[in-house]
């Protein structure tokens, strides 16, 4: 099976004159075609995980392969659209002109449930809105890896439980692969296939998720908090 | 009635102050050849628009202020971009141009005379130099104050840095360029006085100058007030143009 194959990540910051090492040694593997959900409290490290993945930092030590031809897109916690830009034209940003294909795009951001908005500009719509035109434009270009920083972070509560169920249709429609990080377990009992725990810069544990199986997420959310000493 | 009322505030404003102006005259405070009464300056203005002198004037001091204003946007534009995309030239320049910030361009007129002779040069550059600091200042500022979150999205998407000067950092920076274009067209039209006095006998500074030696207050008052509208009418063109740019993208400081 085709994934992301994390060896040995490592990866320290200097804040003053202190070394704070926020990865000690990650060995993980992603798989595709599925939610791979990173639980853990905030300042694990669980975000420098994904930056990594998503080749926006490099590591100090280990390497990151990817064992299929890979195209990654990113959503950031904040939706991060150019305010200058209409949702269309946000949408179309990661494209090249040679692949900009209109009822592709239309057809995304209809998923996404933003019909009638292509026009509207960024500070027209809601936070919501804001963040389905962050996932259509990481949708637009046919990614085979999403990487997802607590994307619904700064959501409420329906607009959050609403767009969960979005990520997983699309997930399930689209086959793509999502590196998903979160610190609510609900959260990654929900979405994830492959729940992976984090605690001071190490992996603490790792679960599949069985679907549709409410017994088991039971167990889970327990052992998850016993993990992580709540 | 609150629209009406905010329509006629600067027209009340400008009454208090004409009102003003008639009262000191009519109380003789000061001499007429000081201070002369508005009525004067209005029909020396009359004469100046129906003999065209006027018009002249102000078509070629405003053909002076857009040649250095152009060349000014263009030096600012390339040096910010320069900053951006080859961060090591700066080194190379910026201590010159801090020092040159400095140096009141009209202290520069002797040797530009010296350098450049008294004809349209020397006059350009003075616009150039009084107009070319604010808009470099603004310039440098929207280039280099871009979203670090924002480069991110370009870095996701494998942008190279070419393509993310032209799509994110020159969108991003564009209300911090046109508020620099702004002031810069507002410095050239300050500058145009200097630039006239250098050997012009045409120019809105030079009827100024001339009306001066002429004893002619009303002439003067009449060319610092044609400026002064000039200006206002060429801030107002930016302001309409850049709020159709920036329509529905929020507030941008310019309306």
């Amino acid at each position: 099976m085709a994934g992301i194959k994390l060896k040995n990540i490592q990866k320290s910051y200097m804040v003053g004159e202190r070394e704070i090492n926020v990865l000690k040694g990650i060995n993980l593997w992603i798989p595709e075609d599925s939610i791979t959900v990173i639980l853990g409290r905030s300042g694990c490290g669980k975000t420098t995980l994904l930056r990594l993945v998503g080749g926006l930092e490099e590591p100090d030590a280990g390497g990151i392969a990817f064992d299929v031809a890979h195209k990654t897109a990113f959503v950031f916690q904040e939706s991060r659209l150019m305010p200058w830009l209409n949702v269309w034209d946000n949408v179309k940003f990661g494209l090249k002109k040679q692949e900009c294909d209109d009822k592709a795009i239309q057809s995304i951001i209809d998923v996404v449930g933003l019909n009638g908005f292509e026009k509207a500009y960024p500070n027209q719509l809601s936070g919501g809105m804001q963040q389905r035109v962050a996932i259509a434009r990481a949708m637009a270009i046919h990614p085979s890896f999403i990487m997802m920083d607590e994307p619904f972070a700064a959501l409420d509560y329906f607009t959050r439980a609403q767009m969960q169920k979005e990520l997983i249709r699309l997930q399930r429609d689209c086959g793509v692969s999502i590196l998903f990080v979160t610190h609510s377990i609900d959260e990654a009992l929900l979405l994830g296939h492959k729940i992976v725990v984090i605690e001071n810069g190490q992996i603490k544990s790792e679960f599949v998720v069985e679907e549709n199986n409410e017994e088991q997420s039971l167990i889970l959310k327990k052992n998850i908090i016993e993990q992580l000493d709540l | 009635m609150k629209k009406t009322i905010g329509r006629l505030c600067p027209i009340i404003g400008i009454l208090i102050i004409l009102c003003g102006w008639s009262l000191v005259c009519k109380l003789g405070i000061f001499s007429p050849y000081v201070l002369p009464t508005p009525e004067k300056v209005f029909n020396s203005s009359q004469k100046m628009l129906q003999s065209g002198e006027i018009f002249v004037d102000i078509a070629i001091s405003f053909g002076r202020v857009l040649k250095g204003f152009l060349i000014a946007f263009v030096l600012a534009f390339s040096l910010g971009m320069s900053r951006v995309l080859l961060p090591v030239a700066e080194k190379y320049y910026e201590y010159i141009l801090q020092f040159f910030r400095n140096v009141p361009p009209l202290s520069m007129i002797p040797l530009l005379i010296l350098w450049c002779g008294i004809g349209e040069t020397t006059k350009t550059v003075i616009i150039v130099l009084a107009s070319f600091f604010p808009m470099y200042l603004n310039i440098v500022k929207g280039f280099t104050g871009c979203d670090k979150r924002l480069l991110e999205v370009g870095d996701t998407f494998n942008y190279t840095r070419l393509e993310k000067f032209k799509s994110i950092v020159l969108p991003a920076a564009l209300p911090d360029i046109l508020v620099g274009m702004r002031i810069g067209m507002g410095y050239s039209w300050r500058a145009i006085i200097g630039a006239e006095m250098v050997a012009a006998s045409t120019g809105l500074g030079h009827m100024i100058l001339f009306a001066q030696q002429m004893s002619r207050t009303d002439k003067v008052i009449v060319g610092i007030f044609v400026i002064g509208i000039v200006g206002l009418v060429t801030d107002k063109i930016f302001g309409i143009v850049i709020k159709k740019l920036f329509k529905g993208t929020g507030e941008n400081g310019w309306n």
